[in-house]
Formats: C-alpha cells, sequence, structure tokens
C-alpha cells in the first residue's frame, strides 16, 4: 500500500519558495510560496490562466522555475527532475487526458514508473495485475486491463490514470507516495465516478497522505479541501482554512470581483417554433432517438457515462454515421461536419485537444476553421486582417485569456483553450449550438460569462443541446431535459422547479427501469 | 471484427503470394532448398527493417541506413587491407555503425531536426564517406580474407538431399539473432515499452516524465548498427566490398515495416510483422525471378503490391474510425 506516510511520526512537508516561470510576456508564476502537508486535501483556486497548471508541472519536474526552489522536509529538490519528484513521494494526474495509442489500460498506467520486471524482462502478469488492482481500488473491477487504452471512454481513462498514481511502486530508498497531485481530476467524471475519487481521497489523507487538488468545481472544493489556496494572475493571493472561508470569498480572492449567483437570471419563456427536428435517429451507440429543439431552447442532455450523450450531439454533427430523418427548420440536414456547419450547426467537442484545437497553430486558424467558406472573398481569400479582427472580438466575448490571437493554442491554459472552441462556435452565428460538455475546465466567474453568453443567444432564437455530467450546470441553463439510457431516450422533462435530487433520480430511474 | 478482418486480410494475402508461386513453379519453389534460399536472400534485409522498426514505433525514420550498409562493408574491406584480423575489422565497422546511428539520434532528438531530413542529410554524407574511403572502387579478391567470404556459403548441415548438403545458411542465423534482440527490446522490456509510447503519444509521454530526447537518440544507434551488420552480411555474401552496394536496403526494409503494419493492431509496427513483411517481398522476389519475370517489371509488380496492401488496411482502418 502507498500512502503510509506518517511511518516516521512527523507527515511529511513541502516547501516551494518563491516559484517564477515567464513565458515570454506572460509572467505564469510571480515568487509563490507554498507549504504541501501529508494529511490534508490542499485545494488551488484561480481563474483560468492564474498560473496552477504551472506550478504542477515545476512541481512534476516536467520545467524548470526561473528562481525559487523546492525542499521536502528541509531538503533541497532538484529542478527539472521528474524521477528525484517520483522518488520524494509525489504523484501526479495532469490536467489533460492522455491516452498513448497502442498501448494497453495496464501500460498506460505504468507510464510514469517501470514495468514490473522478472529477470530484466517485463512481468506481464504483474504488470497487469498491479493494473487491476488499483482499478479495483476506486471500484472498478469489470476492465480487461489488457485493452487499449484508447478504446476506453473519456471517463474510464481518467479514472484508469488516477488508478495509475495508487500504485505502489516506491523503489528502493525512495519515499512512499504521500502527496498527490491531482490537476481537475473530475472535469471527464460522472457524478458516481467522482465520488469514487472522492473515497479514495479520503482514504489516503486518512493514513497520512496529502492531496493538492485543482477543480473549477466549488461544490467538489467546499466538501473535500481543508485549505484552500488562491492564486491570480501569478501570483499568490490567499492561503487560508477553508472552515473560516466561503464560496463568496473564495470567488472574490480569485477574480476580484463579487459574483452573487453562479448563473445568469431567466427571463421570460424565449422558446418559439421548432427548428432541429429528428426521427429515429439511431448511430453506433444511439438507438431510435426522437428529438425536437425549438428555437430560443436550451435543451439539456442528461444520462450515465455511456448513455449516448456525446453520441446524440455527434450523430447530428455528421461526424457519427446516422440513419433516421433529421430536418434543420424544415430542410434536410447534411450528413458531414462541413455540411453541418454550413448550415448553421456549430458544435463544442467533448476531447478539446483531440477533436477540436489546432494546437501548434495560431488561435484565430482554430476559431475560422469550419467557416472559411463563408468569411472569405469568393470563397478563396480571407484577410489575416479580417480573420484577427473576428477572433479578437469573439476572444473578448468569450473572456479568453491570452498574449495575442496569434499565440499557438498550446501555449493557453487548459480552460482557455476551452474558451477558443466556444469562439470558434460562434464565430459562424449558428442556428443551432451543439455543447458537449463546454464549461469543462472554464473557471466560476468565465463559465458565468459564458452562460450569460449562451442564455443571449437563446434570447436571439439560437436553439442549444447541452449535454453536460455537471448537474447543476443542466439545471441552472437548460428549459427542458433529455434523460438517455444506454442510447436510448429514457425520459423528457421541464426543468423549471427540478432540484439536482430529482434530476439524478430520473438518470438513476432510467437504469432501474 | 472488422480489425481482425482488415488483419487476416492482409496475411490471406501473403499466403495467397505462396500458392500462386507453389502451383506457378510446382518443382522448384516449395522444396527445403529454395526456401532456405529465400531466407538467406532476405537476411540482409531482414536485419535492417527489424532495426528499423525500432526507430518507426517512436514515428521516426532512418533514411541513411542504405548507405550506412555501404560505408561499413567498405570500412571493413579497407581495414582488412591495412592488414586488421577479421574480429578487429568488425569491430571497426560496428562501431562506424554506431556511432552514425548515434549521430543521426543527436540531430534529431538534441539538435532537432526532423529526422526525414536528418537522416537524408546523412545518407548523402555516409555515401560519400564510403567513396572517399575506398576510392570509389570495388574492394575484391586477395584484399579480402578466404574466411570472411567463407562465412556466407557456410552454415550448419540440416539434411542431405539428392546426395547434396543443405546447409542452415550463417546469415539467417545471424539475422534471426537479431530479429530476437529487437523483439526482446521491443516487447520485453521497458526501455521498448517507452519507446512505442513516444510513438503513441509524445505529449503523455513527456508529462509521465518518460526521458524522450534520450531515448529517442539511443533508438537510432539501432538501426546504425543494424545497417553495419547488414552491410557486413553482403560484403561477405558477394566477398567484396563497394560503396553502392547496400543503396537498395533502406526502401525496402520501409516498405518491409509498412507491410507489418497492415498485420498488426491498430496498425503499430511491430519487428515480427515486419518479418511477415520482409518475407513476403522476399518471396515475390525469388518467385518472380524464377518465373524470369523482367526485372523492371518485377519492380512495378512490387511496388504496386505493396501500394495494394497499404492502401487496403488505410481503407479497412477508416472505416473503423467512422464506426468508433
Ligand atoms: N508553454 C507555454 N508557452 C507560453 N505561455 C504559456 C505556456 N504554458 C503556460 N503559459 C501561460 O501561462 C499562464 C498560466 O497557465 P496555466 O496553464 O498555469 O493556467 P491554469 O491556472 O492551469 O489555468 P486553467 O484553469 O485554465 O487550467 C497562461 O497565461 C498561459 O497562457
Ligand atoms: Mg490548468
Amino acid at each position: 500500500m502507498s500512502g503510509a506516510a506518517g511511518r516516521t511520526g512527523e507527515a511529511p512537508v513541502l516547501h516551494l519558495e518563491g516559484l517564477s516561470r515567464r513565458f515570454g510576456q506572460v509572467q505564469a508564476l510571480d515568487r509563490v510560496s507554498l507549504t504541501l502537508r501529508g494529511g490534508e486535501v490542499h485545494a488551488l483556486m484561480g481563474e483560468n490562466g492564474a498560473g496552477k497548471s504551472t506550478l504542477i508541472r515545476l512541481m512534476a519536474g516536467l520545467d524548470r522555475p526561473d528562481a525559487g526552489r523546492m525542499a521536502l522536509d528541509g531538503a533541497a529538490l532538484p529542478p527539472g527532475a521528474p524521477a528525484a519528484m517520483r522518488a520524494a513521494g509525489l504523484r501526479f494526474i495532469h490536467q489533460e487526458l492522455h491516452a498513448v495509442r497502442g498501448l494497453s489500460v495496464a501500460e498506460n498506467m505504468h507510464l510514469d514508473h517501470p514495468y514490473p520486471r522478472r529477470a530484466g524482462l517485463v512481468h506481464w502478469r504483474a504488470l497487469n495485475r498491479a493494473a487491476a488492482e488499483a482499478l479495483a481500488r476506486l471500484g472498478v473491477t469489470d476492465l480487461d486491463v489488457r485493452r487499449p487504452m484508447t478504446d476506453l471512454g473519456t471517463g474510464q481513462q481518467m479514472i484508469a490514470r488516477i488508478a495509475a498514481t495508487l500504485i505502489d511502486d516506491a523503489g528502493a530508498g525512495d519515499r512512499p507516495a504521500w502527496l498527490y497531485v491531482m490537476d481537475e481530476p473530475t472535469a471527464a467524471l460522472t457524478g458516481e465516478e467522482a465520488e469514487r475519487l472522492f473515497e479514495v481521497i479520503g482514504g489516503l489523507t486518512a493514513r497520512g497522505a496529502g492531496v493538492l487538488y485543482v477543480s473549477h468545481r466549488m461544490p467538489e472544493v467546499l466538501r473535500l479541501a481543508q485549505r484552500v489556496t488562491v492564486l491570480r494572475d501569478g501570483r499568490h493571493i490567499s492561503t487560508l482554512p477553508l472552515a473560516e472561508t466561503g464560496q463568496e470569498r473564495i470567488i472574490r480572492e480569485m477574480t476580484g470581483r463579487d459574483l452573487s449567483a453562479l448563473f445568469p437570471e431567466r427571463g421570460p419563456d424565449p422558446r418559439g417554433a421548432p427548428v432541429l427536428e429528428a426521427r429515429g435517429l439511431s448511430a453506433p451507440g444511439l438507438h431510435g432517438i426522437d428529438v425536437t429543439l425549438r428555437s430560443g431552447e436550451i435543451l439539456g442532455v442528461a444520462g450515465l457515462a455511456g448513455a449516448g450523450r456525446g453520441a446524440l450531439l455527434r450523430a447530428l454533427m455528421g461526424t457519427l454515421p446516422r440513419t433516421g430523418t433529421v430536418t434543420l427548420a424544415g430542410a434536410p440536414l447534411g450528413r458531414t461536419p462541413a455540411q453541418a456547419w454550413r448550415q448553421g450547426l456549430a458544435y463544442i467537442p467533448r476531447e478539446r485537444r483531440s477533436e477540436g484545437l489546432m494546437l501548434r497553430r495560431a488561435i484565430t486558424e482554430t476559431v475560422s476553421l469550419p467557416h472559411l467558406a463563408r468569411l472569405s472573398r469568393a470563397g478563396l481569400w480571407l484577410s489575416p486582417r479580417r480573420q484577427r479582427e473576428i477572433a479578437e472580438r469573439l476572444g473578448r466575448d468569450v473572456r479568453l485569456k491570452a498574449a495575442s490571437v496569434a499565440q499557438a493554442c498550446e501555449e493557453l491554459s487548459g480552460g482557455n483553450q476551452q474558451k477558443v472552441l466556444f469562439a470558434r462556435a460562434l464565430a459562424g452565428r449558428p442556428r443551432v449550438l451543439l455543447l458537449d460538455e463546454p464549461t469543462r475546465g472554464v473557471d466560476v466567474g468565465a463559465k458565468f460569462d459564458l452562460y450569460r453568453l449562451i442564455r443571449g443567444l437563446a434570447a436571439e432564437g439560437v436553439a442549444v443541446l447541452l449535454a453536460s455530467s455537471d448537474l447543476p450546470e443542466v439545471l441552472g441553463l437548460a428549459d427542458r431535459v433529455l434523460i438517455l439510457h444506454e442510447g436510448r431516450l429514457a425520459g423528457e422533462r421541464e426543468t423549471a422547479g427540478m432540484t439536482e435530487a430529482d434530476l439524478l433520480a430520473a438518470i438513476y430511474g432510467a437504469r432501474a427501469a | 471484427m472488422r480489425a481482425g478482418l482488415r488483419r487476416f486480410g492482409g496475411l490471406a494475402g501473403m499466403v495467397a503470394i505462396v500458392l500462386f508461386f507453389a502451383v506457378s513453379l510446382p518443382d522448384t519453389f516449395l522444396t527445403a532448398r529454395n526456401l532456405l534460399n529465400v531466407t538467406q536472400q532476405v537476411s540482409m534485409l531482414a536485419v535492417v527493417a527489424a532495426t528499423m522498426t525500432v526507430v518507426m514505433v517512436m514515428g521516426d525514420f532512418d533514411l541513411s541506413v542504405g548507405s550506412m550498409a555501404s560505408l561499413a562493408g567498405v570500412v571493413a574491406a579497407m581495414l582488412f587491407v591495412a592488414g586488421w584480423s577479421i574480429p578487429a575489422a568488425l569491430a571497426g565497422a560496428l562501431a562506424v555503425g554506431l556511432l552514425g546511428g548515434l549521430f543521426n539520434g543527436v540531430m534529431v532528438s538534441l539538435v532537432g531536426i526532423l529526422p526525414f531530413v536528418a537522416t537524408l542529410a546523412t545518407l548523402t554524407v555516409f555515401s560519400g564517406a564510403a567513396f572517399l574511403i575506398s576510392d570509389g572502387r570495388t574492394i575484391f579478391g586477395r584484399d579480402i580474407p578466404e574466411a570472411f567470404g567463407a562465412f556466407a556459403r557456410g552454415g550448419p548441415q540440416v539434411a542431405t538431399v539428392d546426395d547434396r548438403a543443405l546447409l542452415l545458411p550463417n546469415l539467417t542465423l545471424v539475422a534471426l539473432a537479431v530479429i530476437l534482440v529487437v523483439w526482446v527490446v521491443l516487447e520485453q522490456t521497458t526501455y521498448g515499452r517507452r519507446l512505442y509510447a513516444i510513438g503513441g503519444n509524445r505529449e503523455a509521454a513527456v508529462l509521465a516524465g518518460v526521458p524522450v530526447r534520450a531515448l529517442r537518440l539511443s533508438a537510432f544507434a539501432f538501426t546504425g548498427v543494424g545497417a553495419a551488420v547488414a552491410g557486413l552480411m553482403y560484403a561477405s555474401r558477394v566477398a567484396s566490398a563497394n560503396p553502392t552496394q547496400g543503396d537498395g536496403l533502406m526502401l525496402t526494409a520501409i516498405a518491409a515495416v509498412f507491410l507489418g503494419m497492415t498485420l498488426t493492431r491498430d496498425g503499430q509496427p511491430r519487428v515480427l510483422a515486419t518479418m511477415a513483411g520482409v518475407l513476403t517481398l522476399g518471396v515475390l522476389d525469388n518467385g518472380l525471378t524464377q518465373m524470369r519475370v523482367d526485372s523492371y517489371l518485377r519492380e512495378v509488380l512490387v511496388g504496386a503490391i505493396i501500394l495494394a496492401a497499404v492502401g487496403l488496411s488505410a481503407m479497412g482502418r477508416r472505416g473503423l474510425r467512422g464506426r468508433g
């Protein structure tokens, strides 16, 4: 078992002192100091681009600070040395999902530590057993760890990443794992999966291990953490016991402004005539769905993992082959993504890095890609200036934080990458917005602005299909919600007056039925 | 399902090729002697393709292997001329392969030049060096020790057929040894699995703390040494060395890896699959030669078959993704 940290009596202490890191014009971290101990959950909060992931990358030895130092129980740790940080008992779950194509689940779970060996060669049975045992601790017992990782859904991949940190592999002379650093671990999880993670976190801290926990989901933080540190623009703002700090105070320190509600007020019911109608829609993982989406309507899509939320959007968008009839304002909807974009659908995919962004290219290019034909003169020539202006205007609308719109997407913080996709979806003045986990990794303040933006679009008549595992989000935004279960429509409810418990009951009820 | 079909299709194609020659050349093709002969003919290609697989699992290429093979042969021959013993000369040639490979690795991983560009440049460098040291001549005859040429002609006897000894060629044994080493390294060591991780998702490997640069650098040593081994095998077989004799190896080796990739689950390079590709190419060459197909036509046919195999597999894969 790992996490048995209290062995020597005192809980270990990791000191980060005056860490700074600059990228070109951006001071991503500015003399940040932090003390982390075993036995508690320490939340790290901050707006998108505040420097959280940068700090974590320094702790993991993946990047070197320009100034500052790290010390474990008083002994300095070398910068830029991943192996040394592992040996110091640190374990990491980085922000983005990274599955290695072609390797099994078990192998993917052993990416950051040596494989078990026998006579110098890989001991495959021990490898698979270690992976299966770690997964079992998260309650997953029915997963064949020899399957390719990329066959798994995003939630399960995340579970496997989390489980990987629980594999006990401390080498001789290494400290047993005692500090688990998690950068938005729940962003891709369903409520049920997240619950299991929270149980494991409880178990770890009870055994004396510490957790540094990054999340933009307030309720989680309030529930898990004993202490919270807020970063803003790369600077350390405060570290306080959570008991003395309310949600309002945290948000104020993160954003520098007051946010009384998490969701914008509802106006008069904006729903109009049907815009998008699907009859008998089937696709891989989807069986005979009937949906009617009206102009101005925000229609939520809820369900357990694998219920077909994502598949529904992808089938409409044409990235999954489909059967059945789908009409947009009476006319048949095209079957390829290119046709769908042209007819006025806009899509935010769930996997921003693999399905949406051109990581190495400028923000402007991702934003305008689906709209090139319409934006350019005679379908041929799009002036770079016009392209830049569009990206800048939309970037402001979504509160994008970037050095300039010429910056490469891969240099942006996770939440800001998500906002680039929002800008892309809005660039074509869509008639229908298909959103798959649209605010994943977006900070509270920016979320509020995005919600207001979505509401505003709906008020202008845009129809929105919102698939989300964030139940408050579904309830706070949607007028009506579809419940999916194993690819079938299991229910359809107005959200007015509905509570989170009601929605959960409906989702699980669908399973029982 | 579909993946199985696709892989099965590839295998079926290879079996069909063998059957075709078996029927067309009933007396000569499916004989132990001819098949052993095929293994000897492909042994150099097998060595180069196996080590090429090592860099290709990372998504890299090494275009310099052909000229490295020539260079190694020429170096060994010149060392013979200078009076070195066989083991010393072989060690010298292998050291040149190792250094050349490491040089490629430095260019690709530390300097950061695309493998295509870096190894295209070293292809020219190695080739030029081979011409320089040999003066552009073929080194043969008395300059090459008897035992060196005899090695390729020899091998343990496995049977006697028609009063003639049937030998398991030494070159085949060398190739098998190299394949075994590469298989163990790629499939059974953490090192090899890390190379696959780099090829499968470079960023994931970086985030997991995998020392990507060091691994990429070292992997190119395999292709360098493999090419040198193949060059020595070739020189032994023809008991001579000239600065162009390895030239054909590079394209064929890459083709063999690609053919192999059509056989594997999710299209990864794997060394045993590469060997299936090598054997297919070897059988094609052997059979078409026996059928007296014109050598230019043979090249056209082989190219067309590679295109067909890789193209069909790509189409199968697209079908898969559509379902995904
Ligand atoms: N490689 C890089 N090149 C240039 N700028 C970078 C690079 N990495 C990070 N940055 C910048 O550093 C700042 C901090 O980014 P970081 O990823 O740490 O934010 P974060 O707090 O994790 O945000 P999020 O909540 O969105 O994940 C951002 O402005 C980002 O654009
Ligand atoms: Mg981040």
